[in-house]
């Protein structure tokens, strides 16, 4: 083998190596990307509040389908439990479930559940292969309908956030 | 055990033990299992509708696939309560004598064939549809008419020799409601639903603009289906020249009004007049029912002992509400959502034309899995118009091709509405008739929808 060949061997071993690390850096500092639909249908239960608005209790479920997210399930069952005081969630949890039965737990904050309101989600923690898992999302309701009986549908296409590993 | 039987057994458990696919969970995977083993049952023959259902019923609690509670909510349901109220009050109007009367009336008009019954039936349907936002009451509405019709033609639902007559009679209340219930957005209630969805998307729905958009395609549907249906099912009695002449004698036989039809007829308009305006004034459909129902026990009209004769609507009663549940909690459980994305998804890539033929095709062949046009559009009617418009199909046309598919696939099966269920349990309509007529008249409106209808949106949706 000539001591080109090696040399050109070597710099190719170095580069993979350098952006390798400086991969690896990237995702401990922004951490690994993921992006994805959310469907959800459930049931929203309201209050009157004093300045004719409502204030209600809502509760959705449905597939949490990803496109983009190494490291993660493509699917998970998403449920989401919040509290719309009429101009915002400020108190929401939702855990998503995958078919091993893994587990990923996170808050939820945001706008009115509404056509067109932004969301933003945190990932507090998660179980199985999912342990230590910490992060944050954004999406935009892309449509939220309210049907008879007070249930309501809804669907996000914008779902975009990252998670780091280690967190607990 | 007959080869059918072994087969749904076979496909029940298969699905079961399948790996669950990425992104479902085991309950919702179990259920798809269950509920796709209840509908291959019924249409291969292995079992009656109302034993696979409840078959699947137990089966899911028995599991843990449901919890007691959310397998019986169907039972509470309004739309199914309603469904089974309708059904009682229709006797009324046989045993009053009256339905007899509005047949006669109704032959005197439209009876010198048979197919004149039938066109008359969507015509009455056609015209009345944009006051009722509630097909299933609208059914309510139609099915004495049918009925009526039927025992007018000399159809009897045990008689081999007119059945034929009283089965086109019967399935043509389904059709019909399947297509006049796409001509106007305030005909069925997922509709405005459905524009609501669809202005993210930046389309505009109003009234007039959903009538002129469904006016070609689902006018031609009106009149082509009959024909279609009279030649398929083929009655015994075709031309009946004479029909109208004796029907106006045995009209002035019948005399004035009775009583007993007196008290119908106003408690039926009453009903009627309040359904056309309960979704305005927020008056709950099913309340009015029994309202129109505890009128008629009242006065006498209806007694416990015709109540008690009415077998049919316990089995419809059983069997609508277990799918109704079955299906509902497949949604709630995500695995609708799930489908519809996955299904969508993989279109990626497709030609625009080639996308969005296919999303209305499997978007209508979805309906399988339903027991509600509203929680299909609901479910999955968002997510493939979204997809479609991602693909490059005009936003507009899309939309309006899966609205109007949302109504004319109800007839797929004969769960797939609520308004279908007065005409399947009729008696003159087998279940492999339901499943086969509604196949038919589904594929058929479907073409016509896309035949007619791409080239008719592609002029008028914008």
């Amino acid at each position: 083998m000539s001591r080109g060949v090696t040399a050109l061997a070597s710099a190719t071993l170095l580069v993979v190596v350098s952006v390798a690390g400086l991969v690896g850096r990237a995702e401990q500092a922004g951490g690994t990307a993921f992006e994805g639909t959310w469907s959800a249908t459930g049931r929203r239960q309201t209050l009157p509040t004093e300045d004719g608005g409502t204030a209600a209790t809502v509760q959705l479920s449905g597939p949490v389908t990803l496109s983009v997210g190494e490291g993660l399930s493509r699917g998970f069952h998403g449920e989401l439990i919040g509290f719309d005081d009429g101009r915002s969630i400020r108190a929401g949890r939702w855990v998503w479930t995958d078919t091993r039965g893994d587990r990923l737990f996170g808050s939820l904050e945001g706008d009115g559940l509404r056509t067109g309101r932004g969301f933003t989600g945190t990932i507090t923690g998660g179980t199985g292969r999912y342990a230590g898992i910490g992060g944050r999302f954004a999406f935009t309701w892309q449509y939220i309908v309210d049907a008879d009986g007070g249930e309501i549908q809804g669907r996000t296409s914008d779902l975009k956030g990252q998670y780091q590993r280690g967190q607990q | 055990m007959t080869p059918a039987r072994i087969g749904t057994a076979a496909l029940t458990i298969g699905l079961w033990l399948w790996p669950v696919p990425e992104g479902l969970t085991q309950p919702a995977w179990h259920l798809f299992a269950l509920f796709v083993g209840a509908i291959f049952a019924v249409v291969v023959g292995a079992l009656p509708i109302l034993t696979s259902s409840i078959l699947a019923l137990a089966l899911a609690v028995l599991t843990g696939t449901l919890a007691p509670a959310k397998a019986y909510s169907g039972f509470a349901n309004g739309t199914i309560l309603l469904i089974v109220v309708a059904f009682l009050v229709a006797r009324a109007v046989v045993v009053s004598g009256l339905g007899q009367r509005i047949g006669y009336t109704v032959v005197s008009l439209f009876g010198r064939s048979t197919l004149g019954l039938v066109y008359s039936i969507f015509l009455v349907d056609g015209v009345i549809a944009p006051a009722f936002p509630s097909n299933t009451a609208r059914s309510g509405v139609l099915y004495p008419l049918a009925f009526s019709l039927a025992a007018a033609a000399g159809a009897r639902p045990g008689d081999p020799s007119r059945r034929k007559v009283g089965a086109l009679l019967m399935f043509s209340g389904i059709a019909s409601l399947s297509l006049s219930s796409a001509l106007w957005l305030t005909a069925m209630a997922a509709n405005p639903l459905g524009a609501e969805v669809a202005k993210p998307f930046g389309v505009q729905i109003s009234f007039a603009s959903w009538l002129i958009a469904a006016s070609v395609p689902t006018l031609t549907g009106m009149v082509l289906l009959p024909l279609i249906l009279y030649k398929v099912i083929g009655p015994e009695v075709t031309a009946t020249p004479d029909a109208p002449a004796a029907a106006r004698k045995a009209l002035a036989a019948l005399g004035s009004f009775t009583r007993q039809e007196q008290i119908v007829s106003a408690v039926f308009v009453g009903m009627v007049a309040v359904w056309a305006v309960a979704a305005v004034w927020g008056i709950d459909s099913t309340a009015v029912a029994f309202m129109g129902l505890g009128l008629l026990l009242a006065t006498g009209v209806l007694t416990a002992s015709d109540i008690a004769k009415e077998g049919d609507v316990l089995a419809t009663y059983l069997w609508f509400a277990v799918l109704f549940t079955i299906s509902g909690q497949l949604n709630e459980l995500g695995f609708m959502g799930f489908l519809g994305e996955r299904l969508a998804g993989a279109l990626s890539g497709l030609p625009a034309a080639w996308a969005g033929l296919l999303l209305v095709v499997a978007y209508v062949l979805l309906h399988y899995l339903f027991v509600s046009q509203t929680a299909h559009l609901l479910a999955l009617f968002g997510v493939f118009l979204d997809v479609g418009v991602k693909l490059g199909v005009p936003a507009a046309p899309l939309a309006f091709q899966l609205l109007f598919a949302t109504n004319y696939f109800s007839a797929i099966t004969p769960q797939g509405s609520s308004a279908n269920l007065l005409f399947a349990g009729s008696g003159y309509l087998s279940q492999s008739d339901l499943y086969r007529l509604g196949a038919l008249s589904t594929a058929v409106n479907l073409l016509i929808y896309l035949v007619i209808g791409v080239p008719w949106l592609a002029a008028v949706a914008r």
